[in-house]
């Protein structure tokens, strides 16, 4: 095997290639790079039985060829080369990085003993991956972290009439939206895969900048797995098994007792006020015609307040949150001001949800559906 | 009373609580400090009870105590004016603090709640004896295969070693095998997942505030 690549573009291609491979592995196989060099292209793998990433990029192959070395190590020897073009070539059982004047010999591993990578071939959808990119982010943040409950670690996807949902809970909070979804020809609604979180987080980093993404969901009878695809990138991962719960529901239709913030300037007041409280308490809000006042009980050392702008329709209402949940929510809106509606309850003992929206002004609604659901603690006082 | 010795210390006449412990130690009590004596003498030591001679009977002492350390000759003197309890038990042979008491609720609870293993699991018993000890739950999966279960408050590399140790003798009895393994631990640490995954043994993160019924500080939402 004997390739000349450009520098940057390879360094991208491995940093890629490595970004989704195993903390630790018990297979020292598997934390290597797949490279293969043939016809003027170049493609870079990686593969844990879990997720999978493919990249192709042009090179100049003078003799085609296998190889495989550690992923992390030719990552971190493709961010320090010098700016000149890189030639690879192998040498009996080794494999030798030269560019500029900077040399390397690596070991490589058996290639035979690699395993083949999921290929998937029918494309389901696409979707924008700007779009996409930030959906994930605003969802994510409500995944359980927490091995428990393994189907709440996972973000669900829930394709419907040309629209794509994702849905991600912690069983404290809910988070929703959806985004475009082309299926072409064929109809894909009804179709669902849930995701890790974690995996999902960083495919829509990687393709944030690709203009489309491709999505295939493979159902097959002892795998189940989802592909994202572009600009000759591909993700593969298996999906969570189990049913996500049906956290839709949960959300009212309609609330007319809301009040409009605006969301710095909450997510400022909320972090001050926060400072004297101790760990996992909760911060109450009082909402009234003249604001919203942010109180912290904290201990018998500190307390605070402040009160701040805000725009209330309907009855006075006060909430008791835990400040990191509604920061995240606050977080995620992604626009100036936020809608925080109160739903009611018959339940006394449980308060009604609060639903968190995007606005663009004080009366105008968002752009986007995304949806933010928070449980409130009871009342204290 | 008086030390004397490596440090001298007086405490002055009060209402004290004075312990005597069968290793020969003396503690002095008073109402505070939770379990730590104002004073004490550590074993070995020899326990006396002195004349109380004229000027300390005129001064109101009706009882002298000298204890004195047997290695480094410390001196504990107590004169006691009032006596106003005094009793003497026997408290028989100490069974030693019981740490894992969670481990054992944490079995029972998950005998009973058999299903957090997944739909169709049933429990065939608690303590499935083997030659090398006894397997935490022994149950059965919704096909009917044997689940061994091994139940660790902090799931360690050990705990996976162990189990896997029960899953070779048992996967020997034709009656029982195959044994699947399920590795089930309030926190598994990482490098127990990896070795425990990569023999084949399921790991399953358990919520014991969950599983006996405690709410946990926030409200949730289903």
């Amino acid at each position: 095997m004997k390739f000349h690549v450009n520098r940057d573009v390879f360094s991208e291609a491995v940093s890629f290639a490595v970004k989704l491979l195993p903390q630790r592995t018990t297979q020292p196989i598997l934390s290597g790079v797949l490279l293969e060099a043939s016809g003027g292209a170049l493609t870079l793998s990686s593969f844990d039985y879990e997720v999978s990433s493919r990249t192709e990029i042009a090179a100049e192959v003078d003799e085609d060829g296998t190889a495989l070395v550690s992923g992390r190590l030719l990552a971190e020897i493709a961010s320090r080369l010098p700016n000149a073009p890189v030639e690879f070539s192998t040498d009996e059982g080794r494999i030798v990085v030269s560019c500029g004047s900077a040399k390397f010999t690596l070991l490589s591993m058996p290639v035979e003993e690699y395993p083949t990578l999921p290929q998937v071939e029918d494309r389901t959808g696409v979707i924008p991956a700007e779009e996409f990119a930030a959906a994930v982010s605003q969802v994510a943040v409500a995944a359980s972290r927490d091995d428990v409950t393994p189907v709440i670690t996972g973000v669900q996807l829930e394709v419907g009439d040309n629209k794509l949902s994702l849905i991600a809970t912690d069983r404290y909070r809910v988070a929703v939206r959806e985004i475009d979804w082309d299926s072409g020809a064929a109809s894909a609604e009804g179709t669902a895969a849930l995701i890790p979180a974690r995996t999902l987080s960083e495919v829509g980093k990687t393709f944030a900048g690709s203009g489309t993404v491709a999505v295939s969901i493979v159902r097959s009878d002892d795998r189940e797995l989802i592909a994202f695809s572009a600009d000759k990138r591909t993700v593969t991962s298996l999906l969570i098994k189990g049913n996500f719960p049906p956290v839709k529901r949960l959300f009212p239709d309609d609330v007319e007792n809301y009040a409009v913030v605006n969301t710095a300037d909450l997510i400022e007041a909320t972090r001050r006020v926060s400072l004297v409280l101790e760990r996992e308490a909760a911060l109450r809000f009082s909402f009234s015609i003249d604001g919203v006042t942010l109180e912290a009980a904290g201990s018998e050392q500190a307390q605070a307040s402040e009160t701040i702008e805000a725009h209330l329709h309907g009855e006075d209402t006060v909430v008791s949150l835990k400040p990191s949940f509604l920061l995240d929510g606050l977080g995620a809106v992604h626009s100036e001001f936020v809608r925080m509606s109160f739903t009611k309850t018959d339940n006394p003992n449980k308060p009604g949800p609060v639903l968190i929206t995007s606005q663009s002004s004080k009366d105008q609604p968002g752009a986007d559906d995304y949806k933010y659901l928070l449980q409130p603690n009871l009342l204290l006082r | 009373m008086d030390y004397a010795g490596r440090l001298s210390a007086h405490l002055p006449l009060a209402t004290r609580l004075l312990v005597l412990k069968g290793d020969g130690s003396v503690l002095v009590h008073s109402d505070s400090l939770s379990y730590k004596p104002l004073n004490w003498m550590s074993p070995p030591a020899t326990f006396a009870i002195e004349e109380v001679d004229e000027e300390r009977a005129s001064a109101g002492v009706i009882e002298l105590w000298r204890v004195t350390h047997t290695k480094t000759a410390d001196l504990l003197v107590i004169s006691i004016h009032e006596i106003l309890h005094d009793s003497s038990h026997e408290l028989g042979v100490d069974p030693g603090l019981q740490k894992d008491g969670v481990e054992a609720d944490l079995q029972r609870l998950l005998a009973e709640q058999i299903e957090l293993l997944g739909d169709g699991f049933a429990l065939v018993r608690r303590e499935y004896m083997t030659a090398i000890g006894p397997v935490d739950i022994l149950a059965r999966d919704a096909s009917g295969a044997s689940v061994a279960v091994e139940i660790k408050r902090r799931g360690d590399i050990d705990g996976v070693e162990q189990l896997t140790r029960y899953l070779e003798l048992m996967n020997r009895d034709p009656l029982l095998a195959p044994v699947t393994g399920v590795f089930a631990a309030q926190e598994i640490k990482p490098q127990a997942r990896t070795l425990a995954e990569d023999r084949g043994i399921r790991c399953v993160v358990l919520d014991y505030d969950a599983m006996r019924g405690l709410e946990s500080g926030h409200a949730r939402l289903f």
